[in-house]
């Protein structure tokens, strides 16, 4: 399995996914002119991954700035895939927000009580 | 009885599926409900953001534009007190200048620029020793050559800016003593080769100077200096910027009223 990396863009974060370390990161804006078709290779390859491609210990970055309500839907499908993995694997998902981004952290903050089964942490910068 | 049996297990089927369905429908509806309130919210909170550092933004721009505007005149009130005129000079200066500016039919813009940089038409003075600047009298032929130095010493002292301000100041600086026959210094530039920045305050300059005392010299009344201004018609001074002058003259007038040397 081959690892995935996309590029910023002004609307579109970086993405990183190993394979072999077992981590995934996404960091940036995520305002994507269609958020659906931009993440199709991500929800794929995550799938894939879990689909007997993962590493026991995997963990997930996110650092998002600013996203738009299309991408709040898409982390959602994001986490459902992730709780769904979630008794095979040992997952962390650390969503990291900067001190001065109020509503990165209450976003965090919704997640984590959204998906109670999965061990989100809220890291500040 | 086995039909009837098998027909109630795949109601019952049915049903279940029908209940597993809605459920999901309403978690989903649900959901996307939570998803669009956070979304307004969180957008509200972004909007209010940008809209703070903006006004930041903006108070920042005029709090530069301020303190540029200020520099260029203080350093033109610095010029004008090495030479013992009063500060009003280059506030009266600098209003005829964006007057005659918008009727010779410049922007509103470059007028008011032209205005903000007029002060420092003479800020090459503040290399001119003070014996031949303050001297009483006229000047010998050396201490001319000297005094006329300024034009050329103030355009050094600005040209090497990119800011459109302190560009036109050194446009203004430079060409403010050509005169519109080509007799005029440092460069005897002749007509429309004179940036009308030139031509502006050459006439501003001339007609404020001559209306004020100075030290080698009482103020002239206004009919002297209007006679004056007749006759350079097309020597010194662009004849178009003096039809304008005479056009408007009680724009002048009021200028020099409401900026009166106070003694």
């Amino acid at each position: 399995m081959e690892n995935l990396n996309i590029e910023e863009t002004k609307y579109t974060p970086k993405i990183d996914m190993d394979v072999k370390s077992g981590t995934i990161t996404i960091i940036g804006k995520s305002y994507p002119e269609n958020t659906f078709e931009f993440y199709e290779p991500v929800m794929k390859w995550i799938e894939d991954y879990f689909a007997g491609n993962a590493q026991f210990e995997t963990k997930i970055n996110l650092e998002i700035i600013y996203f738009n309500s299309s991408s709040s839907k898409l982390f959602f499908d994001l986490f459902d895939l992730i709780e769904e993995n979630n008794s095979k694997f040992n997952i962390s998902i650390n969503w990291i927000y900067d001190e001065e981004n109020e509503s990165a952290l209450e976003a965090g903050e919704d997640f984590q009580e959204d998906f109670e089964n999965l061990t989100i942490n809220l890291i500040s910068k | 009885m086995t039909y009837e049996n098998k027909l109630i297990a795949e109601i019952e089927t049915l049903k279940n599926d029908f209940i597993n369905t809605t459920d999901k429908l309403i978690k989903d509806v649900k959901r996307q409900d939570k998803i669009m309130v956070r979304s307004d919210k969180r957008q509200q909170q972004e909007y209010d953001e940008l809209q703070r550092k903006l006004q930041e933004v903006k108070l920042l721009q005029n709090e530069i534009e301020d303190t540029q505007k200020e520099v260029v005149f203080t350093m033109g009130a610095i010029g004008e007190s090495r030479s013992k005129e009063t500060g009003n000079h280059v506030k009266r200066v600098a209003q005829y200048s964006k007057i005659l500016a918008l009727h010779y039919g410049l922007s509103e813009k470059d007028s008011e620029m032209l205005k903000q940089a007029s002060p420092m038409h003479d800020i090459g003075k503040v290399a001119i020793p003070d014996a031949i600047l303050n001297k009483p009298g006229r000047f010998d032929e050396n201490e001319r050559k000297i005094m006329d130095t300024h034009a050329q010493l103030g355009f050094d002292m600005l040209k090497m800016s990119d800011r459109p301000l302190l560009k036109t100041a050194a446009t203004v600086a430079y060409e403010h003593h050509e005169k519109w026959d080509g007799t005029g210094y440092p460069n005897k530039l002749k007509g429309e080769e004179i940036h009308i920045y030139g031509r502006i305050t050459a006439l501003a300059d001339v007609f404020d100077a001559l209306g004020s005392d100075r030290c080698y010299k009482k103020a002239w009344n206004d009919e002297k200096i209007f006679n004056l201004f007749k006759e350079e018609r097309g020597k010194h001074f662009d004849p178009q910027l003096i039809d304008i002058f005479f056009d408007n003259l009680e724009q002048f007038l009021e200028v020099r009223e409401s900026l009166k040397d106070q003694f």
